[in-house]
């Protein structure tokens, strides 16, 4: 079948030759009966708004047709968390879900779509932390299918999804394509690289060529082990958050095929798209118009709701771009949302739902810029509420993390977590980078301990605030049933930090009057006090359990008369 | 250490440093208890993480039955079991 616009019901279209697909795929022309099943449930129900939440791409899309067919239009939640459901229960008119009872009656004729009526309506987290919503016409979504269908013509194809149609993307690319040029499609456990290369060789062993729909938590985690030679993609599909250009390189090796990559938003639809082997720059879509204001995006688009679309008016967005002549390079966000897993996390929500916590004060998150992309917090509490061993962090964790798991997607919950007095400040009086990579140093370096804050308490004199990372490189084999922090660690640490506070060289001499009184153990959480005298400076390690060690760093002679 | 104890403890280290479980030492992890959702709070991000760990350092490859791996990663004994089952170094 020829592609067929969404507005014309594509999925009534009669297909052009039926080849059976095993069990895990679904097309249009097996679907009907259950569509048409929904629609004479439907008759006896409200119009209007439908809450649809349904992992599995069949039984969602023959509910989805059903609701479009009788003029409804569907609520697409982008999780099922119950305090989503109840939330959004109370804004619809319905909820559908599961399998249609049986037909009782024939259904009366399928309504013709009206282009300008709502077809979706979607959820994103706002910069806010406020959800949301985007109400979706057929025709903004036909305008983008497309487009689509223009750049990426497909015809013996079949679509294999690894990313949810509860969303924008997924919902176009990974249900509506396929739709609209009457080919197969799957998704729902397709989404771990075993199952998506077995369908792949199924769409293979059907002459298919399959496209791939993925994003970049399972393209940058591609295992090497699969034969991909010979249940390559034809093409592959990345949206989310940009590809690495690293991952990018090595899934176009992998796969020998294209990855072209999409780049929009819920609210604006695809904005551009790229293929990285080629271009690091993106290309506005077909239709799209973009320019830099003010170093950040706006746009003009076919895709956006015909309201923010009127003569002269430009669509702004809160990504930094630069131009060039193929088209712009993407520099970052200009606000506080994150990308985790090619979700969009408002950092400001998750410090607002962690300050409503009882006994934090403050609450900082952070986009480390880590491989793998999760979420750091910097958490204020009262100094005596500090968690001051590793049992009671773990606890404390714990517990935060149970509290945020109501309230915010498993991936959105900070993986790394700083507990300290007050939020440290530069000085300025702001949290910027360079506290953020000294509180989250330890993460890449197993030698140094936890920096957790310090302060100068008079001339020569200053408190700094540590905790000993559990991976510390130094507890291995010190010893095997019960890890110490060995003692030259901690003068060591005494000397580096001593450095760093009084901002000269310290030319380590010898150390005396040394005393270990306590063992220092994986977890523990410390205070070093450090004094500034002529020819020496003095240290000690306390908690509330009481003095850990102490000792005195003698400097070398040319500091003694200086 | 018996075999048994050393491979429950060498699961539990690749746990932690593949992905980065800062706060979790091998005892913190019991045997039975759920590796995601409540238990260790992993997540589907760190299920692919660990296929690929699983990979590397003992060469399993996982099925292509998704329902199969996730009753894999249900808890580190039945982790554990599909290493033993499954290990080709």
């Amino acid at each position: 079948m020829s592609y067929t616009s969404l507005i014309h019901a594509p999925w009534r279209a009669e297909p052009d030759n039926d080849t059976s697909m095993p069990d895990a795929w679904c097309q249009a022309s097996e679907l009907l009966p259950r569509v048409d099943a929904w629609r004479v449930w439907l008759e006896e129900q409200p119009k209007g708004r439908w809450l649809l939440f349904e992992p599995d791409p069949a039984a969602f899309t023959a509910a989805l047709l059903a609701l479009w067919e009788t003029g409804r239009s569907a609520v697409l939640a982008s999780d099922d968390r119950d305090e989503t459901m109840t939330h959004l229960t109370q804004q619809v008119d319905g909820r559908i879900q599961g399998a249609p009872p049986p037909a009782a009656s024939t259904p009366p004729p399928p309504l013709a779509i009206d282009a300008q009526t709502e077809a979706v309506v979607l959820y994103t987290s706002g910069s806010t932390g406020e959800p949301a919503m985007h109400a979706k016409s057929f025709e903004q979504l036909a305008n983008e299918l497309n487009c689509h269908a223009e750049l990426w013509p497909m015809e013996h194809h079949a679509v294999i999804s690894q990313v949810s149609h509860q969303h924008i993307y997924g919902l176009l690319t990974g249900i509506l394509r396929p739709l609209c040029h009457g080919i197969p499609f799957c998704g729902a456990d397709s989404r771990y690289p075993e199952p998506m290369a077995a369908r792949l060789g199924e769409a293979r062993a059907t002459n298919r060529q399959p496209l791939l729909v993925s994003s970049p938590p399972q393209l940058s985690r591609l295992p090497e082990h699969i034969d991909w030679q010979s249940s390559a993609p034809w093409q592959v599909l990345s949206s989310g958050a940009p590809l690495s250009r690293a991952d990018a390189r090595r899934c176009e090796q992998l796969f020998q095929a294209p990855v072209i990559e999409i780049y929009g938003s819920t609210e604006t639809g695809g904005i551009a798209w790229r293929r990285q082997s080629q271009s690091a720059a993106w290309q506005p879509m077909p239709g799209v118009e973009t320019r830099e204001t003010d170093g950040l995006l706006e746009l003009r688009s076919p895709f956006l709701p015909r309201e923010y679309q009127p003569p002269g008016r430009w669509w702004p967005q809160q990504d930094r771009i630069e131009t060039c002549t193929e088209g712009f390079r993407l520099l970052g966000r200009a606000d506080r949302v994150a990308k985790v897993a090619g979700k969009r996390i408002s950092l400001t929500a998750i410090e607002g739902h962690l300050t409503q916590l009882s006994q934090v004060e403050a609450a900082h998150c952070c986009d480390l810029d880590r491989r793998d992309g999760r979420i750091g917090v910097v958490v204020a509490l009262p100094g005596d509420q500090a968690p001051w061993d590793h049992e009671v962090r773990r606890q404390l964790i714990r517990q935060m993390r149970e509290q945020l798991s109501t309230l915010l997607e498993a991936v959105a919950i900070p993986r790394y977590w700083r507990f300290v007095e007050r939020i440290p400040t530069n000085r300025q009086g702001k949290l910027d980078r360079a506290e953020i990579q000294r509180l989250f140093a330890d993460l890449d370096n197993e030698r140094s301990a936890r920096w957790l804050g310090e302060s100068t308490n008079g001339e020569g004199q200053c408190c700094i605030t540590l905790e000993v990372p559990e991976r510390l490189c130094y507890l291995e084999g010190h010893f095997t049933d019960f890890p110490l922090v060995p003692g030259v660690v901690l003068v060591q640490w005494a000397v580096e930090h001593a450095r760093r506070s009084f901002n000269e060289p310290v030319e380590f001499r010898g150390v005396e009057r040394l005393k270990f009184q306590k063992v220092v153990r994986p977890g523990q959480r410390l205070v070093l006090s450090l004094t500034r005298k002529a020819d020496s400076i003095g240290f000690s390690y306390d908690s509330p359990q009481g003095r850990h060690a102490a000792g005195r760093i003698r400097l070398a002679a040319e500091r003694l008369n200086g | 250490m018996s075999e048994t104890q050393q491979l429950s403890h060498d699961l539990k280290c690749m746990i932690i440093e593949t992905l980065e479980l800062e706060d979790i030492t091998p005892e913190d992890i019991d045997d039975q208890a759920p590796l995601f959702g409540e238990g260790l709070g992993l997540d589907s991000i760190d299920a692919l993480e660990l296929g690929l760990a699983l990979q590397k350092r003992y060469g399993i490859k996982l099925d292509a039955e998704a329902e199969d791996t996730r009753r894999h990663f249900e808890s580190l004994a039945a982790l554990q079991a599909l290493v033993e089952e499954r290990r080709v170094n």
